[in-house]
């Protein structure tokens, strides 16, 4: 079964994938941070009883787990994979996943919240996901009572979830945009529509591999529609954008470009030793090569798949043991020399 | 850049360090961070969730030290969170946290999400825009609206035993017991079987 991010959207190959998260609680437990450790096992064995069933919903294959039964590098490839973020895999009270076969599908139990249910598919099908989402959301609360309130909806641990409990996102591609002047001027426009744009591997110029996020920044007055169709919104925008300025790009500097992109796949294809930075940089111009028909490789090559392979975790992963930083790039390049498919 | 401590992470926290005007740079990762000593420092590391710090900030900003004082006393009954704990955090201890806190923090998280009013989804199961509690026949209804299937009967327990346990807590002693019969009806039927 290929993972989620194992599969190209080829209709628009900028947006590398979308995301709906969705927080609930249930109303007979406090939340995680004030549950003693007793009534957490309690709680958990509870949950894992009642959604033992789950995949009955969609026909996914389900597994769950303890997370103190996973080692951390483990959890900490999860994280790299954005099952969870780094404060439920570095929680030490006791916490539960569900998890899908191909983890597009996941539900961590007793994280910050008792349920945070995740959806992610590659390209921009929000609409979809939350489709989705909103069954399993009715699944679950059949099973188990929410904590609701009229006036503030569903709560949560932090009221910067509280109300829908949802967040909705989209990882986007923008190498050219980013580069122009005008791009934080219209990161900080995005921000007063109330969608927030940050880079996925850092900020401003240290973001490399030009990834960026886009996601709802508020949760309450909203409803769901409305946050899918802003988050929608900013994405297309973001996207037309980049290909405009890609455009003239490529037709005023064809050559430059197209170099650029060959040799990216030279030294991805033959180094022996790869940074994290080099590497993020070259698999973000294979990816614009890619997406504009420069570069046409044996087969479908989700660039996107290797930016999450080539993470340190991954990579000790892979390898079976605890690498240097020395012993990491090595393995770095022989993962992608390995994995790259052959140009056409 | 790899963390300079334990050369497996990647390196997230930069920290400068100028010892009688010499200036030393070091990098680390957030786990080998938070074990560090940095003295007045080591609570930034600490942090579970820096976007809550953010309101933690809106909070503590421009209170009258009195008020302050009077609102610090403030305890849930359900979860014994204080307010000044919420305040540290940004994080609620339990649902009830909200009504408690509601009078004192209810303008900032308007602040925060530039609303006060949920307009989204509500729950479709196990909720009354009354408030009050459900009632024991809805759990049949419940599990025949799911879609993909049924509560089967060890389920319609669970969910019965959860609510014959809530309706105690409220004192609401007919659901109670009208849980603790359905729950024998069913038992008898597992055992007929």
């Amino acid at each position: 079964m290929l993972k989620w991010f194992e599969c190209v959207d080829e209709r628009r190959p900028g947006i590398i994938c979308s995301r709906v998260r969705l927080v609930r609680n249930w109303n007979q437990y406090a939340f995680p941070s004030r549950l003693p450790q007793k009534e957490s096992l309690e709680m958990l064995r509870r949950l894992e009883l009642g959604l033992q069933n789950l995949g009955s919903l969609d026909g996914k294959r389900y597994k769950y787990y303890y997370l103190a039964d996973m080692g951390e590098l483990e959890k900490k490839s999860l994280q790299e994979r954005r099952v969870f973020n780094s404060t439920i895999a570095s929680k030490k009270t006791p916490a539960g996943l569900i998890l899908s076969e191909e983890e597009d599908t996941g539900i961590v139990l007793n994280g910050t919240d008792h349920f945070r249910m995740q959806m992610i598919s590659p390209g921009l099908r929000l609409e979809e996901l939350w489709a989705r989402c909103d069954q399993m959301d009715d699944y679950i609360n059949a099973r188990f009572p929410y904590a609701f309130d009229k006036k503030y909806g569903y709560l949560t641990s932090f009221p910067t979830n509280v109300g829908t409990g949802m967040r909705a996102s989209a990882i986007l591609h923008l190498p050219t945009l980013s580069m122009g002047k005008k791009f934080h001027g219209l990161v900080a426009e995005m921000g007063r529509f109330g969608a927030s744009v940050r880079g996925v591997y850092g900020e401003g110029s240290e973001n490399y591999g030009a990834l960026y996020e886009v996601s709802n920044q508020k949760t309450l007055g909203l409803s769901e529609k409305e946050i899918l169709d802003l988050v929608n919104r900013v994405s297309l925008q973001l996207i037309a954008q980049e290909k405009q300025v890609r455009k003239m790009a490529l037709e005023k500097h064809r050559l430059e470009y197209t170099d650029e992109a060959y040799k990216s796949y030279g030294v991805l294809k033959y180094a022996r030793r790869l940074s994290a930075k080099d590497a993020m940089v070259f698999l973000s111009r294979i990816m614009s090569g890619i997406a504009d028909g420069i570069l046409e490789t044996e087969g479908d090559c989700a660039v996107y798949r290797f930016m999450l392979g080539i993470q340190p975790a991954n990579l000790q992963r892979v390898s079976e043991r605890p690498l240097g930083k020395e012993e990491l790039d090595e393995a770095r390049a022989s993962y992608i020399r390995k994995e790259l498919p052959e140009l056409l | 850049m790899l963390c300079e401590h334990c050369k497996i992470r990647e390196a997230n926290i930069q920290y400068t360090e100028v010892i009688n005007g010499v200036k030393t740079e070091h990098h680390f990762c957030a786990q080998c961070a938070k074990e560090m000593d940095f003295g007045p420092y080591a609570a930034i590391f600490d942090s579970e969730f820096p976007l809550g710090k953010l309101l933690s900030g809106l909070l503590g900003i421009g209170e009258e030290q009195d008020e302050q004082n009077k609102a610090h006393q403030v305890v849930c009954p359900a979860c014994k969170t204080t307010y000044e704990e919420f305040i540290k955090n940004s994080r609620f201890g339990c649902p009830e946290c909200y009504g408690v806190f509601d009078l004192l923090i209810g303008e900032n998280i308007k602040q925060l999400q530039g609303s006060s009013i949920h307009k989204g989804k509500q729950p479709r199961y196990h909720y009354q825009e009354t408030g009050a509690s459900f009632s024991v026949e809805d759990i049949s209804a419940a599990g025949s609206g799911i879609p993909g299937g049924e509560l089967d009967v060890e389920e319609q327990i669970q969910v019965l035993d959860a609510r014959l346990k809530e309706a105690l807590a409220r004192e609401e002693y007919e659901i109670a017991a009208q849980c603790r019969d359905k729950i024998r009806e069913l038992r008898e039927g597992i055992g007929k079987c």
